[in-house]
This record gives structure tokens, sequence and C-alpha cells, in this order.
């Protein structure tokens, strides 16, 4: 299949971890940003977020399919909480980082593309979604962003199959 | 159950219980020391920390005159959007009259927000909220190597992470390496590995190396672990540079070609310096070293000695050196004649002794052929130099007045080379008195036999101006030809048997067949 003349070679993976680390400062300094911001930064309305907590223990007991699913899960409701922020925001400033940390997690999904994780889409409705968690506040949105980067989907790096063998 | 089984049972017991015994008083050490240092670097309460994914401690410090019991206490948590949970409390004992509460969580949860409140009897002493994955404090790493890399002021430090699953990559190391005495040191920073090369030391000198580690702060984050246990090391000896080892071989090299440059263009001065010619008299003399092993009044008597000096001096081609004879008679009447120098010597010995009582026998005898050869010598020397006779007194030349003793005032001039007299030998300068006479010996052959001649030779004399010895003194006019001579006081012939002849001693090694020869007047060309 992949040497058929025309077709696009798949990605080299893309193992190393500073690409997340630069994800993560970035989303930090939105977090940053929003403490200072006083006015026009605030949300309307209750937001889904994914659940950041990890139990390493309880995350090694779940398959490599679960652990790509949780992510990518968790990688959807951001990009949705986001948008809505992005919307609903006034600050020049802030609005600047909320779109810088957009295309971070659209960075995320081709990073896990190139590591061979099989794509994921969760249902459209959030509602009912296990492991989220409602959120009112831009602050709360942006906390959730920053340590489910640092958290799952770290993990899910780390852990990926395609980078264990080319570590080996 | 038998009785061995239970035996078995009882022994493993006991270990078991040892080992824990042990186990726990480990920890309760490792506490005591992660406690104080968070004492130190975290300002917050409750202070805590996470040692690896599970194990999570919480503490707070409080004066034991203060403190209640630890009923009193209460210690609730809480993670983001979960209930709160309580932690049973501790108690440990603390430096300085102090007691620690300690709460110990052996399950954890990261990256979320955990929220801590400390009760006292309902009463909240203590709040916090952190993040577990940012408050790591790990052990020291382990098994710190140090080895040499083979290079010259290098070492090879290698240790052992932390056995934390998903932070290797995280970790950040600082290896302190110091010289032996030196308290401080220098840092070295290492990221998520475990080897690490210093350079730049000194060789050939001991070092004391330290290891630490600690989160990076981006993904995980924590403090500062305590120093790993210090191991020495000593740096290679220092090594001769190529580079300055090949110039100073060329420097060294350049040197000698620009010596030997000089030695080769120079020979001739250097040759003359370290084997100066000694001008020996054995061609003027012949046979008087071979044959008569340098008896001289042996060799005069067998030949025709005088006339021999004579004509070897008239005729040869070489000009006389200022060694001239002067007949005291005819024209030194009124010069007088200059004392013997204050070195005197009188050393002599027993050989010359004989000769000279052999000698006195014959004096007379001798008498007549004396003053027929010195009359015949004043008129050649007429001849080869007018004029010399009266200048010659007016000569500012060094000079020897050789005498022969026991003869009456007007018959001095008969005083030649009388053979069985001993001779008297005034040296004296009318240019510069009292002075040392130094003189080179001057460029020439050398004879065989005579490497370590002296190069000096001195005349000491002792007052300015002639004064009269009385009669009999034939004065000579000796140039200095590189032959130290010490003159002794001259011996009147009554006087032969009291005072020995003096010798002439000879700085220059003459070989041993070659006796001095010079108790005579004699002619001496100079050949240098």
């Amino acid at each position: 299949h992949w040497t058929c003349p025309g077709l696009p070679s798949p990605p080299r993976p893309i193992c190393d971890l500073r690409v997340l680390n630069h994800f993560i400062q970035e989303a930090r300094d939105a977090e940053v940003a929003m403490k200072s911001c006083r006015d026009g930064c605030g949300l309307t309305e209750l937001v889904s977020v994914p659940q950041t907590t990890v139990n390493f223990d309880d995350w090694e007991r779940k398959n490599a399919t679960e652990q790509a699913q949780e992510v990518q899960t968790g990688l959807w409701l951001l990009h949705q909480a986001l948008g809505l922020l992005q919307a609903s925001m006034t600050d020049v400033d802030l609005n600047n980082h909320i779109d810088n940390s957009i295309r971070n997690l659209l960075s995320i999904n081709a990073v896990l593309r190139s590591l061979n994780i099989q794509e994921y889409t969760p249902p459209t409705s959030a509602v009912g979604l296990e492991g989220t968690w409602k959120v009112s506040s831009v602050a709360e949105v942006l906390q959730v962003h920053v340590n489910f980067l640092r958290g799952k989907v770290r993990l899910l790096l780390v852990g990926a199959e395609a980078c264990q063998q080319d570590v080996s | 159950m038998t009785r061995d089984q239970h035996r078995r049972l009882v022994a493993v017991y006991l270990v078991c219980c040892v080992m824990g015994t042990v186990s726990t008083a480990q920890r309760a050490q490792d506490f005591q020391r992660k406690a104080s240092m968070l004492l130190a670097a975290e300002p917050e309460n409750p202070k805590c920390f996470a040692e690896g994914r599970k194990a999570f401690t919480c503490f707070w410090e409080e004066d034991e005159e203060r403190a209640g019991p630890v009923e009193q206490y209460s210690f609730t948590y809480a993670y983001q959007n979960e209930n709160g949970s309580r932690c049973p409390l501790t108690v440990a004992p603390a430096a300085g009259g102090k007691k620690l509460f300690v709460c110990h969580l052996d399950r954890i949860q990261m990256f979320v927000q955990l929220d801590i409140q400390v009760h006292r009897e309902s009463v909240m002493i203590h709040n916090r909220s952190l993040l577990v994955e940012l408050v790591f404090l790990l052990d020291p790493p382990e098994n710190v190597t140090v080895s040499s890399t083979g290079h010259q002021g290098q070492l090879n430090v290698s240790w052992v992470p932390p056995p934390l699953k998903y932070m290797d990559d995280s970790m950040i190391y600082e290896v302190m390496y110091a010289k032996e005495g030196d308290p401080a040191g220098q840092v070295e920073v290492a990221r998520a590995c475990s080897e690490l090369i210093l350079r730049g030391l000194q060789a050939a000198t001991r070092y004391r190396v330290e290891v630490r580690v600690r989160l990076d702060g981006i993904t995980y984050s924590g403090y500062w672990s305590a120093w790993s246990d210090p191991v020495w090391m000593e740096t290679l000896p220092a090594d001769l540079d190529p580079l300055i080892v090949s110039l100073t071989f060329i420097i060294t090299f350049i040197l000698f070609l620009l010596c030997l440059i000089v030695l080769l263009s120079h020979h001739r001065f250097f040759i003359k310096k370290v084997w100066p010619t000694i001008p020996v008299p054995d061609s003027k003399f012949q046979g008087l070293f071979t044959v008569y092993g340098g008896d001289l009044q042996e060799w005069l008597r067998q030949t025709s000695g005088g006339l021999w000096v004579t004509s070897a001096l008239l005729y040869s081609e070489e000009r006389p050196s200022p060694v001239e004879v002067l007949s005291e008679l005819n024209l030194c009447r009124s010069l007088a004649s200059p004392p013997l120098p204050p070195k005197a010597c009188n050393a002599s010995t027993q050989r010359d002794e004989r000769e000279l009582s052999n000698g006195s026998d014959s004096a007379q005898t001798d008498e007549w052929r004396a003053t027929q050869q010195q009359h015949w010598l004043m008129e050649r020397l007429r001849e080869t130099r007018p004029g010399m006779g009266s200048s010659l007194l007016e000569s500012q030349d060094t000079y020897v007045t050789l005498s022969t003793n026991n003869h009456s005032e007007e018959d001095h001039v008969d005083d030649t080379l009388e053979e069985a007299l001993p001779l008297e030998m005034h040296v004296a300068s009318r240019k510069t008195p009292l002075s040392e006479f130094h003189s080179d010996l001057g460029s020439g052959q050398q004879s065989s036999g005579s490497g370590r001649l002296s190069s000096q030779s001195s005349f000491e004399y002792p007052s300015q101006g002639w004064t009269p010895k009385g009669p009999g003194y034939t004065y000579m006019a000796v140039a200095d030809s590189g032959v130290s001579m010490d003159y002794s006081p001259m011996s009147r012939v009554d006087d032969l048997g009291k005072v020995a002849l003096y010798a002439n001693e000879y700085k220059n090694e003459i070989p041993p067949h070659r006796r001095p020869f010079l108790t005579r007047q004699y002619h001496v060309h100079d050949d240098g």
C-alpha cells in the first residue's frame, strides 16, 4: 500500500518531547496572561473540559487504545472550550494566547497521527461523557488545558509504541 | 507442623522483623533529613513533598511547649471536583525542642489541584493548594562513579538516576566538583542523562565530586535533592605538550649550531686558550734533555754549549726576544742591581747542593772561560743591537740579572756562565715597580707533555730601582716567556754550604726527564 506511486509516505514519528514541552510552555503563558485580565475575560456558560487527574496505576491498567481515546476526547473537548473562549473574549492579548493554544491542539493531533495512533472523534454531544468536568471560568479552562497536556497527553506520547521502537 | 518448620518460620519472622526495623529506622532517618531540607526551603505550611509516583508526605512543625496532643489536630485534603478525605497524623521529634506532625499518603493523584487544610480543635491553622507533580523531593543519585577519561584535565562522572518511570527525561542534575581543600567548588548541569565529563581540570589534582537531582519544572517539578556522598578522584598528571617539546628541541638545536659555528670560526683562539704552546728550548739545546737529562752543566761540559747557544742566537733567523745579557763590569757598574724579590725561594734539591759543592772546586778553573765568553757575548750583542749596551740600561723591559758569586768587584765582568757557581737572578723593571707581571704563554706550537701549563708567570720585586748587589753580577734582561719561576735569593759561594741553591720551580708540568735548567745565564728565544 505504501509503495504505490502517488501516495504520500507515512509521517515520521514525532517522539521528541520538546515539541510537547513547547506547547505546555505556551499554555502556561496563556494561564499567566489570564491572571492579569480584568475585563472581557469571563465565560457566559458552563463548558465541558476533560479531567486531568492521573493515577499511574490506573493509567497503566488501561490499554493503548483506551489511553489514545481518552486523550483524543480530551483534546476535542479542549478545542471546543477554547473555541467558546475565543468567541466571547474581548481582551486582545488573551485572545492571541487562545488562538495560539487552539493551533497547538491541532499540532498535537498531528503528532498523534505521526505516532500511528488511530484517530478518534468523540460524539458530538459532550453531555454525559465520562471523564469530563464542568467549569465556569476562563481560568479554570486554561488550567485544565495546561494540566491535560502535562499529564495524559504526555503519558500517551511517552508510552507510544512508535517511540518505543525508535528508542530500541 | 514439624518442629523444624516451626523453627524456620520463627527465624524468618525474626529476620523480617529485623529488616523491617532497619528499614523503618532508615526511612525515619531519610525523613528527618528531607524534613530539615524542606523546613529551610519551603515557606508555606504544611510542607509537602512527593518521593515517587505514589508516596506523598506533608508535615508541619510546632514547639513542644505550645503543641497539643496529636488528637487535637486534623489533616484534610480534597482533589479538584472530589470530596475531601482525612489523613491520619503521626508525631516525630525534631531538633531544637520542636515536634513534627506528619501526614503520609500512599495513593496520590497528579495533574490535579489538591486542597489541604489543617485544623486544631476545629480551628484552621494551615491551608494550602498544590499540584503533587510539582513538589517532588527525590533521593540523591546513587552509585556515583568518577573515572578518568584518559585525557589530561578530564574526569568522567556517572550515576544511577532515581528509578521514576515517565520522569527520566524530566530530570536535571547538578555535578559539583572541588579540589581537595577547597570548600567551594564549581557546578556543572546535566539534563536528562546519567553521565557527564568534567573538563578543564588541573592535572594531578585530587577532586571531590557530588551529584544532586531535581525535576526540570516543565511537566514535573520540585526541590533539589540532597548531595550524594562525595567521591574522590585524582586527575592524570600533566603531559608534555608536544608543541612545547618540539619547539624546545628546535631551539636547542639552533643554539647548538650557533655555538658550533662560533667555535669553528674561532677555533684557533680557543685552541690557544685551552692548549697554549709551551716554548721549549729543545731545538736550541739539542740533546740537553734527551741525552743529558736536563743537566745543563753536563751539557755545557760535553758540548760547546756556550758557543752553540751563541751561534744559535746569532745565526738564527729568529730575532732574539728581549732577553738581553748585560755585563755588569762594563756597563752596569753604575747600575744598581735590583734586589732579589722578597719571594725568594730557598728551595733546592740535594742534588743541586751536591753539584754546587762539586762545582765550587772547579770554580776557579772556569773563571777564565766565563770571562772570555762574556766578552764575546757583549760584542755579539752590540753587533746585533747597536747601542744595546747603554740602551739596555735604560730599557724599560723587565730584566733578570744573573750573577755568579765569589767575584771581586773588578772582576764581576767575568761573571758569566759559571757552571759550577750558583747564579743569582735579579728581576727588576723600571716601568712598574712592585707589580706582578703576568703574561700568557702566547701562541705557538706546544711541545709535547706540557698540556697543563700555567698561563701565568709572575715576577715580583720589591723596590723601584736598582740597588747594588755587589760584585759579580751579570745582568740579563729577560722577557716574560711565560715560564714562571721562583727566584731565590742569591747565595754566595761561601754560603753554598749553608743555603741551598734556588730552584726554579715550574708551574708548568715538564716531563720528569726534563729538569729545570735555568741555573745559568742563558739566552732564551721566545718562540711565541
